[in-house]
C-alpha cells in the first residue's frame, strides 16, 4: 500500500546508509538473555574485522551482565543464518547489512 | 423579544454563522477532506455531541480555574510535597510533564487547524472548544506540577526533552504521526482511539495515583479536566460514528485506522503501564486490573459490539495486548531501569514488599521471570557496581521504544522484525509495528530515531555527557534513585527535628 497525501510524496530515510560513510550500524542480540533488555546498537566501520568486533564492541557491551563469558558465544547467526566468522573476516565479508542483527546465544 | 433557548443561541452561534461560499468553491475552501478517501456527503448530519456557545465555554472554565488555582496555590503555601508517599513518586510526575503534557499543546494546535479545515460548522467549533481545552491542559498542567520544580529534579525543562530525549521520542513520534496524517485519519487517532478508546488507561493510572500518592495539585487538574476529557470522549465516538454513516466506502478505511492507532496507542500505554506498576510508590491497581477492567471488558465488550453495526470489528493485534497484559509493564520497566543512567527520571529496584504485591498482580510471571532479574540486579548495586546498560539499544522504527518485547506467550524471548524498503532495512519490535510500518514504509522510514541519530553525531556530539547536555540534562536528574540528590533531600526533610 502506498501512502495517501496531498502531494508528492518521497523523503529519505534519516538513517540511510550513505549518511554513516565507511561505517555502518550493527544490532546484536544476545538470545536467552534478558538481563541485557534487548539488542544493543552500535557504529562500525564496516572494515572492522570479527575479532576487533568482539574484542572492542561486543564483548564490553555483554559484559555489563556478570554472567556473561566471552568464550562460550556460540550460535552465531545473520539474523536468522547461521555464520562462521573468523577473526580476520570483516563485517562487511560477513555480510552484515547496514541495520543488519547478529545473534548469538552462551553454550 | 423573547430569550433565546440555549439550544437557539447555540444554534444562531455556530451553524447561523457559518456561509456558503461564494468566490471560491467548497473544494478550495477546505481542500484537506477529500485526499484521503473518505466520503461525507452531508455535513449538517453531524450530531453537536454539546452544545456550547463560547461565552458558555469561557464561564466554565474560568470557574474550574479559579477552583484549581485556589487548590495550587494552597497546597504551595502547605509545602504539601512533604505528604507525598516518597519521592520517587516525582518520577511519575516528571514521565507525565515531559511525556503527556507537550502532547496537550500539540493537540491544541492540531485542533486548531481542524476548526479550520473541517467543511462543516458543528465539527468546526467542537474542535474550536478542544483546541482551547488542550491549550488549557497544557498550562493547568504546567501550574500544578511547576510547584515541585523547587523541590526536585528533572522537572525544570519539559519541552526541550520532549524534542530531544530518547524515550520521550515515543510520545513525541506518536502524536507527529497523527499530525501529519490527514484529518479524518487525526480524528480517528486521537479523538477515537486516544481519547476514547485509551483514555482511561492514560488518564486514570496518573490522577488516581496522584490521589494515593499525596499529590493533591495533580489531582486537582485531573479533576479540572475531567469534564473536558468526558467531551472529547463523546466527540470522538461522535467522530467515527459520522464518518461511518455518511458512506460505505468509509467503512473499510476507518478500520485500517483504527487497527493502526489501537496498536500505535498501546504501544505508547507501555510507558504508563510501568510509570503505574513502578513508579508509582502506593499502588492505585495493576496495569493488568486497569487493562481488563478498561481496555477488555468496557472497550472489547462494550464498545464493539456495537460498532459491529457499522461492520468494524476488533483492532488488529488486541490479542498480543491481551497476552502482553501478564508481562508489558515489567519488560518496560526493565529498559527504563538499565538505561536510566542517559534519563531524566531515577529508578531503583522495587523493595521486597513491592516485589511480593506484583508477584500476587502477576502470578504466572512475576516470580519467574523479574524477581530473579531483581534480586540479581540487587546484589550487583549492594556490591557496589549498579546495573546499567553498557550500549545504546536497537529501537523499533515505528514505536521508537528500545526492543525489549518479547513472542506472544514467551516472556524470555525477546521478538524481532525486519522489512526491507528500496533496499534499505527497517527493524521493528512486533507484528503490529511491522505491520504499520508497511502500510506506509514512505512514512516511517523518515523517523528520527534518537540512537540512528546520537551515531550521526546530531544530539550534542559523540559522548555520553554530551548528549546528556544536548538533552538539557542536570545531575542528578538521571540513575538510580537512592543516590539521587532527591532521596537525600526527601530524606532529610522527613528527620523528626523537620526542615533544615
Amino acid at each position: 500500500m502506498t501512502i495517501r497525501a496531498l502531494g508528492a510524496y518521497d523523503f529519505p530515510a534519516k538513517d540511510r546508509q550513505e549518511l554513516f560513510g565507511d561505517d555502518q550500524l550493527v544490532n546484536v542480540f544476545w538470545e536467552g538473555n534478558t538481563f541485557i533488555v534487548g539488542p544493543g546498537c552500535f557504529r562500525v566501520p564496516r572494515s572492522m574485522t570479527w575479532a576487533d568486533f568482539r574484542s572492542q564492541v561486543m564483548d564490553p557491551w555483554a559484559s555489563a551482565d556478570p554472567d556473561y563469558q566471552p568464550d562460550k558465544a556460540v550460535d552465531f547467526r545473520n539474523d536468522d543464518e547461521a555464520m562462521n566468522p573468523k577473526p580476520k573476516q570483516t563485517i562487511e565479508q560477513l555480510g552484515i547489512p547496514h541495520k543488519g542483527l547478529i545473534k548469538f546465544r552462551l553454550a | 423579544m423573547a430569550k433565546a433557548s440555549m439550544r437557539e443561541r447555540y444554534t444562531e452561534l455556530t451553524r447561523g454563522l457559518a456561509w456558503e461560499p461564494t468566490y471560491v468553491s467548497h473544494e478550495q475552501l477546505y481542500p484537506h477532506t477529500r485526499f484521503e478517501g473518505i466520503k461525507i456527503h452531508d455535513w449538517d448530519a453531524w450530531e453537536d455531541p454539546f452544545r456550547l456557545t463560547v461565552d458558555a465555554y469561557a464561564k466554565y472554565q474560568s470557574e474550574k480555574d479559579k477552583r484549581l488555582y485556589a487548590v495550587v496555590d494552597s497546597f504551595a503555601q502547605g509545602q504539601g510535597h512533604l505528604n507525598a508517599t516518597d519521592a520517587r513518586y516525582f518520577n511519575s510526575l516528571r514521565l507525565f510533564l515531559q511525556g503527556v503534557t507537550p502532547l496537550e499543546y500539540a493537540a491544541h494546535r492540531h485542533f486548531a487547524y481542524l476548526a479550520r479545515h473541517l467543511d462543516g460548522p458543528g465539527p468546526r467549533f467542537a474542535s474550536l472548544c478542544q483546541s482551547i481545552d488542550e491549550l488549557r491542559h497544557n498550562q493547568t498542567e504546567t501550574h500544578a506540577i511547576s510547584m515541585y520544580n523547587k523541590y526536585y529534579d528533572g522537572l525544570h525543562n519539559p519541552n526541550l526533552m520532549h524534542d530531544r530525549v530518547w524515550y520521550l521520542s515515543v510520545p513525541k513520534s506518536f502524536f507527529d504521526d497523527g499530525i501529519s496524517a490527514g484529518p479524518f485519519e487525526f480524528m480517528t487517532a486521537i479523538s477515537f482511539s486516544f481519547e476514547y478508546f485509551l483514555t482511561n488507561l492514560l488518564f486514570v493510572p496518573f490522577m488516581s495515583g496522584a490521589s494515593f500518592n499525596g499529590d493533591l495539585s495533580t489531582m486537582s487538574f485531573g479533576f479540572s479536566a475531567q469534564s473536558d476529557e468526558s467531551r472529547h470522549m463523546t466527540l470522538g465516538l461522535e467522530c467515527i460514528k459520522f464518518i461511518l454513516e455518511q458512506d460505505e466506502d468509509n467503512v473499510p478505511i476507518m478500520q485500517d485506522w483504527i487497527d493502526k492507532w489501537f496498536w500505535r496507542g498501546y504501544r505508547l500505554l507501555g510507558l504508563v503501564a510501568c510509570m503505574q506498576d513502578y513508579f508509582l510508590p502506593k499502588k492505585v491497581m495493576s496495569w493488568k486490573e486497569a487493562f481488563e477492567l478498561y481496555l477488555e471488558q468496557q472497550m472489547l465488550e462494550g464498545l464493539f459490539p456495537d460498532l459491529d453495526y457499522y461492520g468494524i470489528r476488533p483492532p488488529r493485534h488486541v490479542e498480543q495486548a491481551i497476552a502482553e497484559k501478564e508481562y508489558v509493564s515489567h519488560q518496560v520497566f526493565w529498559v527504563l531501569y538499565q538505561f536510566s543512567h542517559a534519563a531524566s527520571f531515577t529508578t531503583t529496584i522495587p523493595h521486597d514488599e513491592e516485589m511480593d504485591w506484583m508477584a500476587r498482580q502477576y502470578p504466572d510471571t512475576f516470580n519467574r521471570y523479574y524477581r530473579p532479574m531483581y534480586l540479581k540486579a540487587r546484589a550487583m548495586q549492594q556490591a557496589g557496581k549498579r546495573f546499567f546498560n553498557g550500549g545504546l539499544p536497537m529501537l523499533c522504527q515505528v514505536c521508537q521504544i528500545p526492543m525489549g518485547f518479547t513472542e506472544i506467550g514467551k516472556p524470555a524471548l525477546q521478538a524481532q522484525r525486519f522489512s526491507i524498503h528500496q533496499g534499505e532495512r527497517y527493524n521493528t519490535c512486533s507484528d503490529g509495528c511491522q505491520w504499520i510500518f508497511e502500510r506506509e514504509p514512505e512514512k516511517y522510514r523518515q523517523a528520527w530515531l534518537p540512537v540512528h541519530q546520537i551515531y550521526q553525531g546530531n544530539c550534542g556530539g559523540p559522548t555520553l555527557p554530551e548528549v546528556m547536555e544536548w538533552y538539557g540534562l542536570q545531575p542528578g536528574d538521571s540513575g538510580e534513585y537512592l543516590d539521587s540528590q532527591d532521596a537525600k533531600n526527601w530524606e532529610l526533610w522527613h528527620q523528626p527535628e523537620g526542615v533544615s
